[in-house]
């Protein structure tokens, strides 16, 4: 591809190789190295009472998969969460981005001001969260009573605190969205929407059928990313609920943490880990294949 | 552009009702949407009496940042923070630059594979390599020093970073680089002095986002140091459980950290919207 009148290959190989070593080192001591080593403990009895490290097995396996925990709560909420939150910032992404584009007077401050979630730091979103959302102090429950209406212990009952990590969730990444649709938005070329409006075809129609489908890639794209990213989410939930009450909100990264460094079960944390890396590599694989097969409709 | 017409409803309304509706519907979205950090600004300018009732009162001070900078640990967080974050960039910029120009002009086996590789560590949990190397840095005495908190930080944008700037490169003509090269440039030459200065947009944009990616990081931090290192986000999210209930210094806190985030991310805007076309 790289065109002709290079003097030697063996330059060519030599220059590719040696712009990605430092990232293939990096990448080799960082992750693959301690992937290696977490799937290592994973077999073996690694505890911090239990220093032994006796080979044992898929063991740990067997415990993660038939644990009630992890099949009935863990599991069904990273699910849930991860469609909620990224159909959730999806669509409001989406509607923002159709507002931004179009030029209106003081376009650039609103742009700014829906930009603002992208620079906070999952930790402070969620504590600002908890804040509003404290029971007997926050501003949620003061307006609620304000209202005439009941507050609620918003966080200390199952669906109403998963109901607030995914909207924190959602608040913090509709930016990202809304950035990366916009962008593809300006890039799409006039002339098709130009031929709609003269031919009067209705907003929707043009939405559906001109907007949608020549943003597929970019929506593609997100989705899965999102998606991914969505599967790993911890700050958030650490911060607002520590995946109480009980045990009701945690997600699969808080699962594993919480083996391995509450428990101090090392050897069972991995298994966890391990599991959870196979399940997004299969998710990530399916997601790609169906987006994709969705959008080109 | 005539991208987005008005719904029909909407559109019967006379010109002057649909600007003030379309000016108050902007306003109701952007207040939603700033709500919870003007809220924070809020909480951290009420004296400690009048913080749980921050709607009522009108009393306001700046003593809860005086009595939060007085705290040595969250001093050293935010300077710990502020240098990771600024070191991180630097190095995984020029890592990842590098790798994302190797993906964009060269094909064949070796790009393949390379990019096959950063597409599936890209959907790794963190928590699936940062818990065992836990071990890991532990075993190479890597755990609680900045080293050991940078290398990961640097390690974990290559995926990313490298396929974002495989598209800038993507959407840079080589034939500028060829011109370079048969004028007796050597490919160093090319790639530093003729491709390097056209992708300075998009290697903006990526000096932002990696600065507030490793700014607000949290899990990184919590399990690969303890306590000789502190960050802000880690020291914060000990502030909720070791003293919840003094919320004005926990939301002092949060807006220092928000600060520089905010600053950057504002001068940064135009770059990061220019370069982040897919």
């Amino acid at each position: 591809m790289t065109g002709a009148g290079r003097p030697l290959f063996g330059e060519q190989t030599r220059f590719m190789l040696l712009l990605i070593t430092p990232a293939a080192l990096l990448l080799t001591l960082f992750q693959v190295v301690p992937i290696a080593i977490g799937a290592n403990a994973s077999f073996r009895d690694w505890a911090l009472y239990n220093p032994k490290k006796t080979w044992v097995g898929l063991h740990h396996y067997e415990a993660v998969l038939s644990d009630p925990e992890f099949l009935w709560v863990v599991l069904p909420n990273t699910f849930i969460f991860m469609i909620l939150s990224v159909a959730g910032a999806l669509v409001l992404g989406l509607a923002l981005a159709l507002l931004l584009n179009r030029p209106f007077a003081g376009q650039k401050i609103v742009q700014t001001v829906l930009l603002v979630p992208l620079m906070v730091a999952p930790v402070i979103a969620a504590i600002m969260m908890r804040w509003m959302f404290n029971d007997q102090f926050g501003i949620v429950n003061a307006v609620l009573e304000g209202l005439g209406l009941d507050g609620q212990p918003w966080l200390v009952e199952r669906w109403t605190a998963f109901g607030v990590i995914v909207m924190t969730d959602i608040w913090l990444w509709t930016p990202w969205y809304t950035l990366l649709l916009l962008a593809g938005l300006q890039s799409l070329p006039r002339e098709p929407f130009e031929a709609a409006a003269i031919d009067g075809t209705s907003t929707w129609r043009v939405f559906t059928h001109l907007t949608l489908p020549m943003l597929r890639s970019v929506i593609v794209v997100c989705v899965v990313i999102r998606a991914i990213d969505a599967f790993r989410t911890f700050d958030i939930v650490w911060t607002l609920t520590g995946g109480g009450p009980g045990r009701s909100t945690e997600l699969f990264s808080l699962y594993a943490y919480v083996l391995a460094f509450l428990t101090l079960d090392f050897g069972r944390g991995s298994a966890a880990a391990i599991i959870g890396g196979l399940i997004i590599l299969v998710v990530g694989a399916v997601l790609y294949r169906v987006v994709d097969r969705i959008a080109r409709v | 552009m005539a991208m987005v017409k008005e719904p029909l409803l909407f559109a019967r309304l006379p010109l002057n009702a649909r600007r003030v509706l379309f000016g108050l519907v902007l306003f109701a979205i952007c207040f939603l949407f700033a709500f919870p950090v003007l809220w924070l600004i809020l909480t951290s300018l009420r004296p400690e009496s009048g913080v749980y009732y921050v709607h009522r009162g009108t009393e306001f001070t700046l003593g809860n940042f005086v009595e939060v900078l007085k705290d040595d640990r969250v001093v050293e967080a935010f300077a710990n923070s502020a240098l990771i974050a600024t070191l991180a960039t630097v190095f995984s910029l020029l890592v990842t630059v590098s790798s994302g120009y190797m993906l964009s002009r060269f094909q064949g086996p070796a790009a393949r594979t390379w990019f096959g590789t950063i597409y599936v560590f890209r959907c790794v949990p963190y928590i699936s390599w940062v818990l065992p190397l836990y071990f890991v840095a532990q075993s190479w005495g890597l755990y609680d020093t900045y080293m050991g908190l940078l290398l990961p930080h640097i390690a974990v944008h290559i995926c990313f970073f490298s396929w974002l700037m495989k598209g800038f490169f993507d959407g840079i003509d080589p034939s500028m680089e060829y011109a370079a090269l048969i004028d007796g440039c050597t490919r160093w030459g090319a790639f530093i002095r003729v491709a390097l200065p056209s992708a300075i947009p998009a290697i903006a944009a990526l000096g932002v986002l990696c600065w507030l990616f490793t700014w607000n990081e949290f899990l990184f931090a919590l399990i690969l140091t303890g306590n000789r290192v502190p960050v802000i986000t880690v020291v914060m999210a000990q502030f909720v459980t070791e003293m919840g209930m003094r919320w004005n210094l926990m939301a002092a806190t949060a807006v220092m950290a928000l600060l520089p985030a905010f600053l950057l991310a504002l001068f940064g805007q135009k770059y990061v919207i220019r370069g982040l076309r897919l």
